[in-house]
């Protein structure tokens, strides 16, 4: 199978407090560490663990800045065998975009694929919809969700989708496809430092967007970036490691759930 | 042109109508148009009063949440009823799903995860980056697609006095490209988290699987169970059985002390429900602070090796 895996860069915000600047115009980001998004992670060791076992050759394909040429090493580093950069000049928002560049790049580069992973979603900005567009745009079926794999045939595959509260459904899904993979489907391998550096050997194809711009255009806008509302939030324990450590014993003796 | 109303796309499994769908109906009440339904045949547990108008599809559930036929379910909708001016799904696996597959057809506007609407502008708030800052989207065309956020909008739902009229869309055909087989039960564990009155629930902050046993002695040493977010389940430190969430259990326990849990909603929607919602974590800007009722900032491992002493002292 010739397997396309779609790759973000994302910056890493778990620790970090997130600025707004200029009255909500954007959010600063610049002295943010950025890696791979986390769910591309799965949906590239998915991939690559298929064609391991049936044969073929798994791409990664990123769009972006020429910084998100981080992401193909690493893939490359997990066992792609290409990767392609899609360089934009701006941030495209709108999902719709970046999938009808993506769609477009498909097309005219004549990329050969028999499916197309994404990950569920990225972790900026959280949309879950780049695959589905794509899929819709290029005629053929989606799955998204995907939480395991339970066969590969010559036209088909037969896949596990999570849904709600411990449920999954079973679906048949024919080839070519799109599949949107969750996190969790497999325990993504150990990219050492070296690995990377090895993988940076490995020559990564630069295309410009704007060669693949037709129709590429923005359906939603942001007006404004906002805090959260704050709600009545939690009361602060503060003090040392002692002090927290007996006020928080004592809430729950009071809840009555420790003597 | 658009015909003046907001089409709401039921989420059914096993044949009931699932609770967010309120969330979809009060974003469409928001709206100010009149609200239809579309659904699948054998469906418990709709209010119609809350409706407008209810549009059935000759079809099950299976075969009605599957992108490829819900793209034809929606063309057939669109020449008998009009254009809407917005298509609401929950913002489920499934609502997610269609929702991308039915906006990339249509070349339509699509905002996922809504959480908020503000009138004045006509936008649309969306999470980024784990609901730290939020994102207001405007659309240029319309039907607008939207996918809700449970829990948002319910407050909004009315009741008519009459019932709607029902219609129905008629037969649909399967989609050759993809099919549903069966559901599947995620295999029952040894422990179940939602009987517990005590949840000492751990996060991906505590930083790697070896961290897990020094969790499990202190729980034991409070007589507490031991649960997670999906993090931890994903990087196999706990098993499937221990996680709460969306995709995970929903607990209501007395007290839920989260531990090096940030807060992502698919976890909230989980757990919100506890009676004593108590969260440690390093980030002074985790959105847990926002649920808990009472917060502590520490270095998380250090709190607990505190506590086990305390606990194992007295």
């Amino acid at each position: 199978m010739e397997i396309v895996v779609f790759t973000k860069r994302v910056p890493v915000t778990q620790e970090e407090e997130l600025r707004i600047l200029e009255d909500g115009k954007a959010v600063d980001l610049r002295k943010l560490p950025h890696r791979m998004n986390d769910w591309d992670n799965y949906g590239v060791e998915e991939a690559v663990r298929m064609v391991e076992k049936g044969g073929g050759g798994v791409t990664s394909v990123a769009i972006g800045d020429a910084e998100a040429d981080e992401v193909l090493r690493r893939a490359i580093a997990m066992g792609a065998r290409d990767g392609f950069l899609l360089e934009t000049e701006e941030v495209l928002h709108d999902p719709f975009a970046r999938a009808t560049l993506a769609c477009n790049f498909l097309k005219k580069e004549k990329i050969p694929f028999d499916a197309l992973f994404t990950g569920v979603q990225a972790e900026d900005d959280q949309f879950a919809c780049f695959g589905g567009m794509l899929a819709a745009m290029l005629k053929i079926p989606y799955a998204a969700q995907v939480i395991g794999v339970d066969s590969v045939e010559k036209d088909h595959l037969v896949v596990r989708r999570e849904l709600e509260g411990g449920l999954q459904e079973r679906v048949k899904v024919s080839l070519p496809c799109v599949l949107s993979v969750q996190s969790g489907i497999n325990e993504p391998r150990y990219v050492s430092i070296m690995g990377v550096r090895k993988a940076s050997k490995v020559e990564r194809k630069v295309f410009k967007a704007s060669n693949y711009a037709d129709n590429v255009k923005s359906l939603i806008e942001v007006t404004k970036w906002a805090y959260p509302p704050k709600k009545e939030g939690a009361a602060m324990i503060a003090g040392d490691v002692n002090e927290v450590c007996g006020k928080l014993l004592g809430i729950l003796k009071e809840k009555g759930v420790y003597q | 042109m658009s015909a003046g109303y907001v089409l709401v796309v039921a989420e059914v499994r096993r044949g009931l109508f699932e609770e967010r769908n309120l969330d979809t109906i009060g974003l469409g009440r928001e709206l100010g148009l009149p609200v239809s339904l579309l659904l699948p045949e054998n469906v418990n547990g709709v209010d119609e009063l809350l409706l407008d108008r209810v549009l059935k599809v000759s079809a099950d559930e299976g075969t009605f949440l599957n992108p490829l036929v819900m793209v034809s379910i929606l063309v057939k909708v669109f020449e008998s009823q009009g254009q809407p001016d917005f298509v609401l799904f929950t913002h489920s696996s499934s609502g997610a799903e269609c929702a991308a597959y039915a906006a990339g057809h249509f070349s339509a506007p699509l905002v996922t995860d809504v959480s908020g609407f503000d009138q004045s502008t006509g936008t649309f708030f969306k999470s980024y980056y784990s609901d730290k800052v939020f994102a207001q989207f405007k659309s240029t065309s319309s039907p607008t697609f939207l996918t809700v956020r449970s829990g948002s909008f319910r407050e909004n739902v009315t009741r008519n006095q009459a019932a709607p009229a029902v219609e129905s869309v008629g037969d649909i055909a399967p989609a050759e490209g993809r099919t549903f087989l069966e559901y599947v039960e995620e295999a029952g564990g040894a422990v179940d988290i939602t009987k517990a009155e005590f949840l000492l629930s751990v996060g991906r902050g505590i930083g790697s699987k070896d961290e897990i046993p020094r969790y499990e002695e202190l729980a034991r040493a409070m007589r507490a169970v031991l649960s997670c977010s999906r993090p931890v389940v994903d990087k196999l430190w706990l098993p499937k059985e221990r996680q709460v969430g969306t995709s995970g259990k929903t607990v209501k326990p007395k007290v839920y002390l989260a531990m090096a849990i940030s807060g992502a909603f698919q976890h909230i929607a989980g757990m919100k429900d506890a009676d004593c919602i108590i969260a440690i974590n390093k980030d002074p800007e985790a959105p847990i602070f926002q649920y808990a009722h009472f917060g502590i900032v520490a270095d998380v491992n250090k709190l607990r090796d505190k506590l086990i002493e305390t606990v194992k002292g007295s």
